[in-house]
C-alpha cells in the first residue's frame, strides 16, 4: 500500500479555476502559510485557458487581457508561493466537519483535513435537456464551452454548419470562433426578447461577421438519427411558447447550446451547505462565508458572474475571510438579510454578518431598464446609489459600501439596522 | 473454450443455433441455450446488444398486475418476476425490489362513473372498494403479498405523493434491473460459455429448404443452421416473413421517459409510484415514477403509436403529457433537475399479446415476437419456454458439465471502499484517474469497457458500461476525454470515434482544415 499521510492544512481551496487562484493567494497574502489547492484538471486556470478572446481583466487589472493571460498571472503569483497544488486530483466528498476525501494517480486516496474551506469549483453548462429541446439524440448536439474546448485547446472541429441556441456569451463567441474557423455558422438564436450576452459581445461577434441574432426564437426540434441533419426553429409568444406556424426547417450539423449556466454544488451539498434556489449558489455573508462555519465559497459557484475580474474580486474576499477565521477567529453575529427590491432578481451577498466592515454587493436586474439608479437601502436610510444609463439582465450591477456609508445609515436611520435591501429605481422618480 | 465477439471476422459456415436479435429476450434466450451447447450464433444489425428498444425500456420488473388475465404475457410476467433473483445471480446485475406503490385519486374513476352518484358515495368506493378490488385482481392472478394503504401511510412512505390521494395499494414484487446491463450481461456469460455475437450484422434473407429452415442470409455472409429463433422486435415481422413463417404484423408503439439527476431527486421516491386510472384508454400502464437502480428519479413512459419503426424521437407533447401526468400525482416533482429525455419503440402485435412457438409453417423456426412491456419481466420465463421449444427441435436436454453461469465484472471504483480503491490505484494508476466527474467513473474502467467481452467501439457502448457522460453534465466536460481514450485504445484517429456508430460522426476534422480546404477552392477557381 502507498505510505498515506492526511494532510491538514490551514485552507483547503476546491478548484483552480480564477475563483480559487484568487482565494488561495489572497489568503497567502493575508497570512496563511499552509495552504493546499485541488483541482480535478490537469493544469490551473479553469475555465480560462480555453477563453483565447480577450476581454479579461479591465477592473482588475486596467487592461485588456486573454483568459490564458488573465490566469497565467495569477499563476505566476501562485509559483512564487509555497501553496501546495494537487493537479489531476478529483475531491469525491466534504463532510459538514470539513473533511475532504480525494484521489488521484499518484497518491491514491487522499485525506485532507483543513482548518477552513473555500469551494470554488465553478458552474456547468445546462444541456440540452435541461431546456426540454424535442427531438432525437444524434452526434452533433454540444455545448459551447464543450465546443470552444474541442476547437481551442484540442484543435478538433465539432462541425461544419452550425446553428447557435441561446445568446449567451460563451455562445456569441463560439459564433466568430466558429466563423474564423471557416465553418458557417446559419444564426445565433435566442428564446427571450433580449439577448443573453454582454452588448459587446453581440457586436463585436455577430453584428462584425453578418451572424443573424434572432429573438424571439427557439429550436423546436432536432433531426437526424445519427448525426444532426438540420433543426426545426420557430418563434416563440410572450410566454415563450414556439409558434407552430412559423416553423421552419435548417440544414446544419451541429446545434451549439448556450443556454445557461449551473453553479456545480454538489460538494456544498455534501458539506451541508444551504443553496439559494434563486441563484443555485450557497448563500454567503459580506467574507462569503456559507451557512456552514468556516466554509466559504467565491466565483461561479456562488452565482454566474459576467466577468472574470468580479470571480476574482469575490474570490480575494473569501480567501482574507478564510485566513481571518484561521488566524483570529470569529463568531458571527445575527445576520441581517440582504433583500432584493424593485427590479432586482437576486443579490450576493444574501446576509450580512457584520455591519462593522465594507461589503460588496453584486446584483442583477430583472428586466431591461433605462435611466435609473441603482441603491443600497438600510431600512429606509440609502446607503449608497448609482445611476445608469441602461441596465440589462446578463450584466452585473455592484455596490460598495464602506463602514462609513453604513454607519452613516444607521445613523440616519435613528436605530439598529435590521435588514438590508437592494433596488432599482426610475431615477427621474427617486426620492 | 470461450466464445467470441467477432466484429470484423467472417460468419461461421454453419450453427447449431442462430438466434436474430441481441434485444432483453434473444440475449436471454442465448444465455439459456448455452447452458446446453456452445453451438449458437446471435446476429444483430446495430452496433451493440441492447441498442434499440431494450436501452430505452424503463426498467421495471413488474409484477403481472397490469396485464389481462389469460394473455401469455401475463402468465410470463408472473412467472418470471418470481425467477428474476435466481436468473440475475452471478451475473453482476443488480437487481432492486423496491415495490410498487398504487395510488387511489379521485382521477382513479372516470367521471363517466363518477358523475351521476353523490360524492361521498364516490369517495366510499375509492377508498374502501378500489383497493379490495386491486388486491382481489393481484390474488386471482397469482401475486403475493399486496396490502391496502391508508391515506397516511402512504404520506408515511412517500412524502411527495398528492395529497388528492385516497387509499393505495403496495405490491413488494415489482423490482427494478437496468434493462441494458442485464442483456449486455447475458450475452456476455453466453459468449463466454461458447456462444459467438455478430453485431453490425443484418439478416437480409432467411432461406428454407424442403419446409424446414436452412440458412441465414446477412450483409456479411449466410450460416447454415437447423434451428432459426427470431427475436427481432420491431423487426420480428419482417423476418418472420423471410422465413415464410409470418401472419403478424408490428405495429410500432414509441414511449418516452424523463430522467433527472440523482443527487437532487435519490429520495425522492421509494418505491415506484403510479397513479391507478381504471378503464383508462391507452395501451401503456400508464407509467409511473420510479427511482432507478442508480438513484435516478424516472418519469414515464409514454405510449404514442407511431408508423416508423426508427422514430426514437421525443415530441414536445410527449413531455407536456408526462408533466401534466406527474405534476398531479407528484406536484412538487423538481422539474428543474431534469438530466435527460430517452424514448424507444415497444414491438406490439395487433393482439397485444407474446408470441412464441415453433412455426407450423417452417420447421425449425421459432418466432419471439411481439415482445413488449413485459418484456423485461418475463424474460427469465421467455427463455425458460423457448428453450423448452428448442429441446423439441433438437437442442440437447442435458446440461453441460462445463457451463459456468458467473460473469466476471470488471471493479466499479464508484462502489468500492476506500482501501479498495487504494489497492487498485497502487496496481493501476488509471483507476486513480476520474474521467466522469459526475458518475465518478475512472480511466481504468473506460479503458475495460473497450477491451472487455463485448468491445466498447463507440462512446454510447462506453456509456451504456460505464455510465461515463450519463450524468447531470451528460457528457459536456467528460466526452473530449472519453473520445480521447477510445482513440488510443482502438489506434484510430480521434476523428474516426462516433457516438453510436455509423454516421455518427463527432468531430468534423482538425482546426484549419476547413480554411484549408476554402483556400483550395478560392485557388482552383
Amino acid at each position: 500500500m502507498i505510505a498515506k499521510k492526511k494532510r491538514t492544512p490551514q485552507l483547503a481551496v476546491i478548484g483552480g479555476g480564477p475563483a480559487g487562484l484568487g482565494a488561495a493567494l489572497a489568503a497567502s497574502q493575508a497570512g496563511l502559510d499552509d495552504i493546499v489547492i485541488v483541482e480535478r484538471d490537469i493544469e490551473l486556470g479553469g475555465i480560462l485557458p480555453q477563453c483565447i478572446h480577450d476581454g479579461f481583466g479591465s477592473k482588475v487589472f486596467k487592461e485588456v487581457l486573454t483568459g490564458p493571460q488573465y490566469a497565467q498571472r495569477y499563476i505566476d503569483e501562485i509559483e512564487k508561493t509555497n501553496i501546495e497544488v494537487l493537479l489531476n486530483t478529483m475531491v469525491l466528498g466534504i463532510s459538514p466537519d470539513r473533511a475532504i476525501t480525494a484521489v488521484n494517480s499518484r497518491e491514491g486516496m487522499i485525506r485532507i483535513e483543513p482548518e477552513t474551506v473555500v469551494l470554488a469549483m465553478g458552474c456547468r453548462e445546462r444541456s440540452r435537456h435541461q431546456v426540454f429541446i424535442p427531438g432525437y439524440r444524434p452526434a452533433g448536439v454540444i455545448t459551447a464551452g464543450a465546443a470552444q474546448r474541442d476547437i481551442n485547446i484540442e484543435g478538433l472541429m465539432p462541425g461544419r454548419k452550425i446553428v447557435i441556441l441561446g445568446s449567451g456569451d460563451i455562445g456569441l463567441i463560439m459564433a466568430r470562433r466558429f466563423t474564423l474557423e471557416g465553418a458557417h455558422v446559419e444564426g445565433v438564436y435566442e428564446i427571450m426578447d433580449h439577448p443573453g450576452g454582454l452588448p459587446r459581445n453581440i457586436v463585436q461577434c455577430c453584428y462584425d461577421y453578418d451572424i443573424p441574432l434572432r429573438l424571439s426564437h427557439t429550436v423546436t426540434f432536432i433531426h437526424g438519427k445519427k448525426r444532426v441533419e438540420g433543426v426545426t426553429v420557430a418563434h416563440v409568444d410572450e410566454d415563450l411558447k414556439a409558434l407552430k406556424d412559423t416553423e421552419r426547417f435548417i440544414d446544419c450539423d451541429t446545434l451549439v447550446l448556450s443556454v445557461g449556466l449551473i453553479p456545480e454544488n454538489e460538494l456544498s451539498r455534501h458539506a451541508g451547505v444551504e443553496i439559494d434556489p434563486v441563484t443555485a449558489g450557497p448563500f454567503v455573508d459580506e467574507r462569503m462565508e456559507t451557512t456552514v462555519d468556516g466554509v466559504f465559497a467565491c466565483g461561479n459557484v456562488v452565482n454566474v458572474f459576467d466577468l472574470v475580474d468580479y470571480v476574482t474580486r469575490s474570490s480575494e474576499v473569501a480567501g482574507r475571510g478564510a485566513a481571518e477565521y484561521v488566524l483570529q477567529g470569529r463568531k458571527r453575529e445575527a445576520p441581517v438579510k440582504v433583500l432584493p427590491g424593485r427590479n432586482v432578481k437576486y443579490v450576493v451577498p444574501q446576509f450580512v454578518s457584520d455591519l462593522g466592515r465594507d461589503v460588496d454587493f453584486y446584483f442583477r436586474v430583472e428586466h431591461p431598464e433605462k435611466a435609473v439608479t441603482a441603491r443600497v437601502l438600510a431600512g429606509t436610510s440609502p446607503v449608497k446609489s448609482k445611476k445608469h444609463k441602461m441596465v440589462h439582465p446578463p450584466e452585473m450591477l455592484t455596490a460598495s459600501a464602506t463602514v462609513a456609508d453604513i454607519a452613516e445609515a444607521a445613523k440616519a436611520e435613528g436605530r439598529k439596522i435590521d435588514s438590508l435591501m437592494v433596488e432599482v429605481v426610475d431615477s427621474g422618480k427617486q426620492a | 473454450m470461450g466464445g467470441s465477439i467477432q466484429q470484423s471476422a467472417p460468419l461461421p459456415e454453419s450453427a447449431g443455433v442462430v438466434i436474430i436479435g441481441a434485444g432483453i429476450s434473444g440475449c436471454s434466450i442465448a444465455r439459456e441455450v448455452s447452458r446446453y451447447t456452445d453451438d449458437v450464433v446471435i446476429l444483430d444489425k446495430e452496433p451493440d446488444v441492447a441498442d434499440e428498444t431494450t436501452k430505452a425500456n424503463n426498467a421495471e420488473v413488474h409484477s403481472g398486475i397490469g396485464e389481462k388475465t389469460g394473455t401469455l404475457k401475463q402468465k410470463l410476467n408472473v412467472k418470471g418476476n418470481r425467477m428474476y433473483d435466481e436468473f440475475v445471480e452471478g451475473l453482476g446485475i443488480v437487481l432492486k425490489r423496491q415495490g410498487l406503490l398504487i395510488v387511489i385519486t379521485p382521477r382513479t374513476l372516470p367521471d363517466s362513473i363518477t358523475g351521476w352518484l353523490p360524492k361521498r358515495v364516490v369517495h366510499w368506493l375509492l377508498e374502501k372498494v378500489v383497493p379490495r378490488l386491486v388486491i382481489r385482481n393481484g390474488k386471482k392472478k397469482g401475486i403475493p403479498g399486496q396490502t391496502i394503504l391508508s391515506r397516511e401511510e402512504i404520506f408515511e412512505r412517500e412524502p411527495h405523493v398528492t395529497r388528492n390521494a385516497i387509499a393505495g395499494v403496495f405490491d413488494p414484487t415489482y423490482g427494478l434491473v437496468s434493462p441494458y446491463k442485464l442483456a449486455m450481461a447475458l450475452a456476455e456469460n453466453a459468449i463466454q460459455n461458447g456462444a459467438k455475437l455478430f453485431l453490425d450484422t443484418e439478416v437480409t434473407d432467411i432461406k428454407v429448404e424442403d419446409g424446414a429452415v436452412a440458412s441465414v442470409v446477412t450483409d456479411r455472409g449466410e450460416i447454415r443452421a437447423p434451428i432459426v429463433v427470431n427475436a427481432a422486435g420491431v423487426f420480428s415481422d419482417k423476418v418472420a416473413d423471410m422465413a415464410g413463417a409470418g401472419g403478424f404484423e408490428i405495429h410500432p408503439r414509441k414511449g418516452a421517459s424523463l430522467l433527472f439527476d440523482r443527487d437532487i431527486t435519490a429520495d425522492y421516491v421509494h418505491s415506484s409510484v403510479a397513479e391507478f386510472r381504471m378503464f383508462h384508454k391507452g395501451h401503456s400502464k400508464g407509467g409511473g415514477a420510479m427511482p432507478t437502480a442508480e438513484g435516478n428519479l424516472q418519469l414515464g413512459p409514454t405510449a404514442i403509436e407511431t408508423g416508423d419503426r426508427y422514430d426514437t424521437s421525443i415530441s414536445a407533447e410527449e413531455i407536456e403529457e408526462i408533466f401534466e401526468r406527474f405534476y398531479y400525482l407528484l406536484p412538487d416533482f423538481p422539474r428543474s433537475a431534469i438530466i435527460s429525455a430517452f424514448s424507444g419503440i415497444r414491438a406490439p402485435t395487433a393482439e397485444e399479446d407474446f408470441i412464441i412457438e415453433a412455426s407450423e409453417k417452417t420447421r425449425g423456426f421459432v418466432n419471439v415476437a411481439g415482445i413488449q412491456s413485459p418484456g423485461l419481466a418475463a424474460a427469465p420465463a421467455v427463455a425458460e419456454m423457448v428453450i423448452g421449444i428448442l429441446h423439441g427441435l433438437g437442442v440437447p436436454t442435458t446440461p453441460r458439465a462445463d457451463f459456468d453461469p458467473v460473469r466476471p465484472t470488471p471493479p466499479k471504483f464508484s462502489e468500492l471502499t476506500e482501501d479498495e480503491r487504494d489497492v487498485l490505484i497502487e496496481d493501476d494508476p488509471a483507476f486513480g484517474h476520474i474521467i466522469c466527474r459526475c458518475e465518478t467513473v475512472t480511466e481504468a474502467e473506460v479503458v475495460s469497457a473497450i477491451h472487455g467481452t463485448i468491445p466498447a467501439k463507440n462512446m454510447d457502448m462506453v456509456k451504456r458500461r460505464t455510465r461515463v457522460g450519463m450524468g447531470r453534465c451528460q457528457g459536456g466536460f467528460c466526452g473530449f476525454r472519453c473520445a480521447e481514450i477510445i482513440a488510443r485504445e482502438r489506434g484510430i484517429p480521434i476523428t474516426e470515434v462516433t457516438k453510436d456508430g455509423g454516421d455518427s460522426w463527432v468531430f468534423a476534422g482538425e482546426t484549419k482544415h476547413l480554411l484549408a480546404a476554402e483556400a483550395t477552392d478560392e485557388a482552383e477557381q
